[in-house]
């Protein structure tokens, strides 16, 4: 019963998408704001792998277990897995700036309390 | 209060949205289109045995380069902000068990993480994934010390010479076989051993290098609390 594990990939994404969103929304803090949006990006990379994925199928990694005829018919989809590689980066780099600006902007306003960051405000 | 409610009620929201289109999602049976292809021309092709790292270096060679960029310039923003404007606080005195290990594990997480990165066309792993244990590993040793070692300024000439190395390599491709990232022109190899795939492991080994000197160079800015200067 291969589709299990298939909507209980799908599901977990989407949990860590819902789950940063809502972190995003009702976080005060900026660090624990950074850190759901990090886990909204990890559920987002994860339903990006789980699109290319055949259920039956292995890694398209070919070795003894699977020969290089037959690889169209064994293997998973390689190309959602080499692009994820992009998104994985690009979330790196924004969370990383992310947390740069966050830790400064609370170190202006002597907490990383968001209600107390009102520069941006108009 | 109201904001919990308002980030609650929206959340649901989407999620209903999200089961509803459930049952128009099917799982695929065949492959198909440009994944088909590269699944069954990737091998003949880049000689890569792991195909995604096929698809990566040698078919989507430029867009990789475009991604080693991104970060590039992510790390000079971080580097640039921390420096500009120092996180002016004493660095906490690391606990025992903290200093004992960073004297002890740095040595095996760079080991595997060089396997992890010259067999990418073989096995599971890569330059980006590769070059992050590595900074882990610095990492751990800043963390084990109370500062920054100052060897950590030779970071920046690793850094150019990896992303140099990509270029050329790049360029040379140009010069034999008249394409910039040309795969093909070292030759293939036997698929499966270690000396194959073109170029794709030297560039592994390039990426491996900047992503590691990047990452440990933000690292330091991070940790580097009372400015360099």
């Amino acid at each position: 019963m291969n589709n299990v594990f298939y909507w209980s990939i799908a599901s977990v994404a989407l949990g860590l998408v819902l789950i940063g969103l809502w972190g995003v929304l009702t976080r005060r803090n900026i660090l624990r704001i950074a850190l759901a949006f990090t886990l909204a990006d990890t559920g987002v990379n994860l339903l990006l792998v789980w699109s290319g994925f055949l259920p039956g199928r292995t890694t398209p990694i070919i070795d003894g277990s699977v020969p290089a005829a037959r690889v169209g018919d064994m293997v998973v989809d390689p190309v959602p897995q080499a692009l994820v590689l992009t998104s994985i980066v690009i979330g790196v780099a924004v969370a990383a700036l992310f947390v740069v600006v966050g830790v400064l902007a609370s170190r202006r306003t002597g907490s990383a309390d968001i209600r107390r960051m009102r520069e941006l405000r108009w | 209060m109201i904001r919990t409610v308002f980030g609650l009620v929206l959340v649901l929201v989407l999620a209903l949205l999200l089961v509803l289109a459930v049952p128009d999602v099917q799982p695929r049976e065949e492959l198909e289109g440009v994944g088909l292809e590269s699944a069954a021309r990737g091998y003949a092709d880049t000689g890569s045995a792991n195909l995604v790292t096929g698809v990566i270096v040698a078919y989507r060679g430029l867009d990789t380069l475009g991604e080693v960029v991104v970060l590039f310039c992510a790390s000079t923003a971080v580097v640039l902000i921390l420096t500009l404007f120092p996180l002016s606080r004493r660095p906490s005195r690391p606990s025992t068990i903290v200093s004992q290990t960073s004297g002890v594990l740095p040595a095996p997480i760079i080991l595997f993480a060089v396997y992890f990165i010259a067999h990418s066309h073989l096995s599971p792993g890569g330059g980006f994934p590769g070059g992050t244990v590595i900074a882990s590993a610095f990492l751990l040793v800043m963390l084990g010390s109370s500062g920054v070692p100052n060897s950590l300024g030779r970071l920046p000439a690793v850094e150019s010479l990896a992303g140099l190395t990509f270029g050329l390599l790049g360029f040379w491709g140009v010069m034999t076989a008249g394409q910039f990232l040309n795969n093909g022109f070292l030759g293939t190899g036997t698929p499966g051993t270690i000396i194959s795939a073109g170029i794709i492991p030297l560039i592994s080994l390039a990426i491996g290098a900047k992503v590691a000197s990047e990452f440990s160079g933000v690292f330091a800015a991070f940790r580097n609390t009372g400015g360099t200067e």
